[in-house]
């Protein structure tokens, strides 16, 4: 019951960042806030047990996405130009999209329901064989690192390279830029 | 446990209230402030939902959050003291609006 | 028996904390200035963190999660001096402190 609510309280919180972030003009205040939302959004995956996407999130959110963000203002404007055009057909797209989402989850099985596909056929199997198989006591970990762990490393691989370019783009402009860079 | 409850509710009204402060602003070192303040809160709303919940192993990811906050409030002051957001003080773009960090 | 004892304690512990947390946030809210909001906050970190996690440690005891929690206030108490110097010193450079407190008395609310 406390956690129902407190997990709605933290929905609210997250959307009104969401609507800050989005008026907001100054974009430095806009990448604090980002900050702060996935530290709420970590809270909330805490609160529904989810805990590797809460450390993730935080690492990830909370973290380097700030320094990213911060790094790349410090290279283009700090403020949003005002812009008052709306866009109706955007709107209606955006809408739609929403709606068809929204529509299409009715189809998915309840929350935590034991009868759902999902918990029915693999699950069993990796939470009580992976231990014995692979000798990692998290089955999460396991199925990550070992049972597929081809695909673990390609997007390794895919993210490794991000990486590099996002410091090449970055970091070029230092070497030649007017100003001294520090790399977080 | 009565008592857990109402300390992670008392919790859950400071994170409100922080949380007012860095949408409310008005200068950028309030949300700086505020946003570093929502962290430790959060540090301990994780670690009281961990006893609340009956799994103090939460505490782990208490830690990391404790090092993460640190981590992205040092990077946001060294990026004011560095000063590598001085790039274009002439940039005429600029308003002289309060929320400006420092040149 | 005890244990159930100690819950008591340590809830009672850790609610003080957190009404020190809720002062920290309403001044952090309602005070004039960065400085003094900076003041306010400094309770959250400080006084509140701690009551809690002593608070925590009491329904605890002595156990692997009480040294994390030790290391959680240790972390806490490193690195907030160290942001909230690191803040002021970059506030210094733009925002005038209200230090005379007539004068603040007599400007207008931000």
């Amino acid at each position: 019951m406390t956690e129902n609510l407190l997990i709605l309280l933290l929905l609210v919180m997250l959307i009104v960042i969401a609507v800050a972030v989005h008026r907001l003009r100054s974009l430095f205040a806009a990448a604090m806030l980002f900050g702060l939302f996935s530290l709420v959004a970590a809270l909330a995956y805490v609160l529904l047990d989810a805990v590797d996407v809460a450390l993730t999130e935080a690492a990830v959110g909370a973290g380097i996405s700030t320094i990213l963000m911060l790094s790349t203002l410090a290279l283009t404007h700090q403020r949003t130009e005002a812009r008052h055009r709306r866009h109706l057909a955007a709107l209606c797209t955006v809408i739609f999209t929403g709606a068809v989402l929204l529509w299409a989850t009715t189809d998915m099985p309840g929350f935590a329901d034991p009868e759902s596909p999902v918990h029915q056929h693999l699950a069993p199997y990796f939470l009580q064989e992976s231990a014995s198989d692979i000798g990692i006591p998290n089955a999460v970990t396991s199925i990550l690192a070992s049972y597929r762990g081809y695909d673990t490393l390609g997007e390794v691989v895919v993210v490794f390279t991000a990486g590099v370019a996002v410091l090449g783009l970055l970091g070029g402009r230092r070497s030649s830029g007017r100003q001294r860079r520090e790399e977080d | 446990m009565a008592l857990l409850v109402a300390t992670t509710l008392a919790l859950v009204a400071c994170m409100v209230m922080i949380l007012a402060r860095a949408l409310l602003g008005p200068t950028v070192y309030d949300r700086v402030m505020a946003v570093n303040t929502f962290g430790t809160t959060t540090v301990m709303m994780i670690a009281m939902v961990g006893y609340l919940m009956g799994r103090p192993e939460f505490l782990d990811i208490a830690i990391a959050y404790a090092l993460i906050n640190f981590i992205g409030t040092v990077a946001v002051l060294k990026f004011f003291e560095v000063g590598i957001l001085g790039a274009d003080s002439s940039s005429p773009s600029e308003p002289s609006a309060r929320e400006k960090p420092v040149e | 028996m005890s244990s159930v004892f100690l819950l008591w304690v340590g809830g009672a512990i850790t609610l003080s904390g957190a009404v020190f947390c809720l002062i920290g946030a309403l001044g952090l809210l309602r005070l004039p200035d960065v400085y003094a909001r900076m003041h306010a906050a400094s309770v959250v970190d400080t006084l509140g963190m701690l009551l809690l996690v002593l608070g925590m440690l009491v329904i605890e005891g002595f156990s692997q999660n009480a040294l994390k929690l030790l290391m959680i206030a240790v972390f806490v108490l490193f690195t907030t001096p160290v942001a909230a110097h690191a803040l002021s010193r970059a506030a210094l450079r733009e925002i005038e402190p209200q230090l005379d407190s007539k004068k603040q008395d007599a400007a207008e609310p931000p």
